[in-house]
């Protein structure tokens, strides 16, 4: 459960780029929550407040009861983030990659390797496991950021654009990942400024536009708020026409 | 949530320094820039530099003489030629030689020498040559301290003949005592073993330090790291031992290859006693270790300041500039170093250096100066850089 109360933040010399402005809404388990905007809408900051990556300006935010700047470090052990930057080391293996993460996030011995061979095995990696990733696709790069995030078991999950530069099959096999952690019970936000890849997948939609939420709920509760015949035609009227729509 | 025990610091440092060895160990290019000359410095500069010593002595050993008239005075003959002196005819042009280059000196038995000699005046001699040629000063002291030997010996014969004390006529018994050791010659040879050593402690590092610091801002594989419950500080601190034991892996390869080719390796026989044996060895080790731990401090800070791989060569390359050419300037300086010259880093290291191959007795105060002010500047630049590791500018380039 993520619980996010009037979180602002502000960049630039004198705090003159509004990033986020007083975001407040919740993120419930066992389900996938799609923070839907156009680029620049402040899902990339809302997202790294969440990652403990940097410090709200005001508000609070916390994480399955955690608070991301008292308690960053506990809450890091129980987040997985597979954050814009995905850059592996090309020179390691996959496997050692991943075995890297779990390292640090305390892992060892039989415990780590069961868990690495199991997302290996899931993640249909098995044939790259024990190569470098130096010469790795997309997609196959992407499967092994995500076992890196996931190596611990997090409770909660954030994905940033995820689906950026990945052909169709990679964000199928995304998607099928996505669900069975869904089934699991843990608690998923995914960020996306692609509206058919947020309707495909979540269960509850949260649209921000220009560093504030502009309505949230499912896609036909959305569609009956903004009186729209689609959730395409309802994303762009909630928006408003001032904002640039990179759908 | 699963339950799972949290890591000691102490293990993810270790986790951060085992990966990152692992990590520069694939990479050939890097192991080829920076052992292969590590490992083959030692024994080329050490070649080089001994042919360079033995080609001179030979010079001086095989003394080749053209003389002019040499049959107007076959005593002196005789006697050079028992120094093995080996005389030859000069050639006509030997003026022309000289000043070319060509012919180091040259002898002149002057036309009067026998009937000067037979009427009990002195004999002239003349020496012609050319004392700004730097390669045949040797070749001129060694003629005229002969001839001198020779002016003695045969006016000692004299005075004894005469019933007289050879030392009525040399009143001054000259004794050269020289006060350098053996190891005090060869003092370039010295310098260079000195600043390969620092020069490795400096450069060892750097291709790993900048790799793990912005490499990994390159890559994009930074974020990632920063959001795992490792801290700044592990992960610094992981890191710069990473650096620190490539860098000491780099001396000492580089030191040992010197130490090697020197015991083992046919050099030629210069007559440059100098030591280098695992005592030297053993306190260029000690005397370096500020540097090794110093120098990949610095270097992950020019790196975390970098976005990419080649921004950060670009400003290490001025740092290595400015610290490999103090060596030069105090050599150039030919002054004997201050004491306080110990606790300025690199000057001091430099100065200690050349006072192991002298020889001589280093106190432990010293060594203790030359790690102080190090040591504190590599706290203080570690946590700089855990700071700016915290700090949420270091996400923004990409």
């Amino acid at each position: 459960m993520i619980r996010i109360d009037g979180v602002t933040k502000s960049f630039g010399k004198r705090g003159e780029i509004h990033a986020v402005r007083e975001v407040s809404f919740m993120v419930p388990d066992g389900q996938i929550t799609g923070l839907l905007g156009p680029n620049g809408a402040g899902k990339t900051t809302l997202l790294r407040m969440l990652a403990t990556l940097i410090v709200p300006d005001a508000g609070s935010a916390s994480i399955g009861g955690l608070d991301v700047v008292r308690e960053r470090y506990a809450v890091r052990e129980n987040i997985g983030v597979l954050s814009d930057a995905r850059g592996l080391y090309p020179r390691l293996t996959a496997r050692e990659n991943i075995r890297y993460f779990g390292t640090l996030h305390g892992q060892s011995g039989i415990e780590l390797e069961g868990r690495i061979a199991m997302l290996i095995r899931t993640l249909g990696l098995d044939e790259l496991a024990d190569r470098r990733t130096q010469g790795f696709s997309q997609g196959e790069k992407m499967k092994v950021a995500i076992a890196r995030a996931l190596v611990h078991d997090p409770a909660t999950v954030l994905l940033d654009e995820p689906t950026n530069g990945l052909d169709i099959m990679s964000v199928r096999a995304l998607r099928e990942q996505l669900r069975q952690l869904r089934g699991e019970g843990k608690c998923l936000l995914f960020s996306s400024h692609v509206m058919q890849e947020v309707a495909a997948l979540c269960d509850r939609i949260v649209i921000l536009g220009a560093g504030q939420v502009v309505a949230m709920g499912t896609a036909t509760e959305l569609i009956a708020q903004s009186g729209a015949a689609t959730l395409e035609d309802a994303f762009v009227s909630l928006l408003g026409t001032g904002e640039g729509l990179a759908a | 949530m699963s339950s799972r025990s949290t890591a000691s610091p102490p293990k993810r440092v270790l986790a951060v320094a085992r990966k990152e060895l692992l990590d520069t160990f694939r990479d050939r290019r890097t192991m080829l820039v920076t052992m292969l000359p590590a490992l083959i410095a030692g024994p080329i500069i050490l070649l080089l530099m001994f042919s360079l010593i033995a080609n001179q002595i030979d010079k001086v050993r095989e003394l080749k003489l053209p003389t002019v008239g040499k049959e107007r005075a076959p005593a002196l003959v005789a006697f050079l030629e028992r120094q093995q002196v080996t005389l030859t005819i000069a050639p006509d042009d030997y003026e022309a030689k000289i000043r070319g280059g060509d012919v180091n000196v040259v002898l002149v038995v002057d036309d009067k020498y026998e009937s000067d000699v037979a009427d009990g005046k002195a004999g002239t001699i003349r020496l012609i040559y050319d004392r700004s040629r730097d390669r045949a000063r040797a070749a001129i002291l060694e003629v005229e301290s002969l001839l001198h030997a020779y002016n003695r010996q045969w006016g000692s014969q004299r005075l004894l003949l005469r019933g007289v004390a050879p030392t009525v006529g040399n009143p001054l018994n000259i004794e050269s005592v020289d006060l350098a050791t053996p190891q005090q010659s060869g003092a370039i040879m010295l310098f260079f073993i000195a600043y390969y050593g620092l020069f490795a402690a400096i450069m060892g590092g750097m291709a790993i330090a900048l790799d793990v610091t912005a490499g990994e801002r390159e890559r994009m594989s930074l974020e990632p790291l920063l959001m795992t419950p490792a801290k700044a500080w592990e992960l610094v601190t992981g890191k710069w031992l990473a650096v620190v034991a490539f860098n000491a892996a780099v001396v000492i390869i580089t030191l040992t290859g010197y130490y090697l080719t020197l015991r083992f390796a046919p050099l030629p026989a210069v007559g440059v006693p100098f030591l280098f044996s695992a005592r030297e060895l053993a306190w260029f080790l000690v005397v370096l270790v500020p540097l090794i731990a110093l120098l990949p401090a610095v270097m992950l800070f020019m790196g975390a300041r970098s976005r990419t791989f080649k921004e950060a060569q670009a400003s290490v390359s001025l740092v290595i500039f400015v610290v490999s050419i103090i060596p030069i300037v105090q050599l150039v300086q030919q002054k004997k170093d201050p004491d306080w010259i110990a606790w300025v880093p690199v000057s001091g290291q430099f100065s200690l250096l050349g006072q192991v191959l002298r020889g001589e007795s280093i106190p432990l105060v010293q060594i203790a100066a030359s790690f102080a002010v190090p040591l504190v500047l590599t706290i203080c630049v570690l946590l700089l850089v855990t700071r700016m590791l915290s700090r949420e500018s270091i996400l923004a380039g990409k």
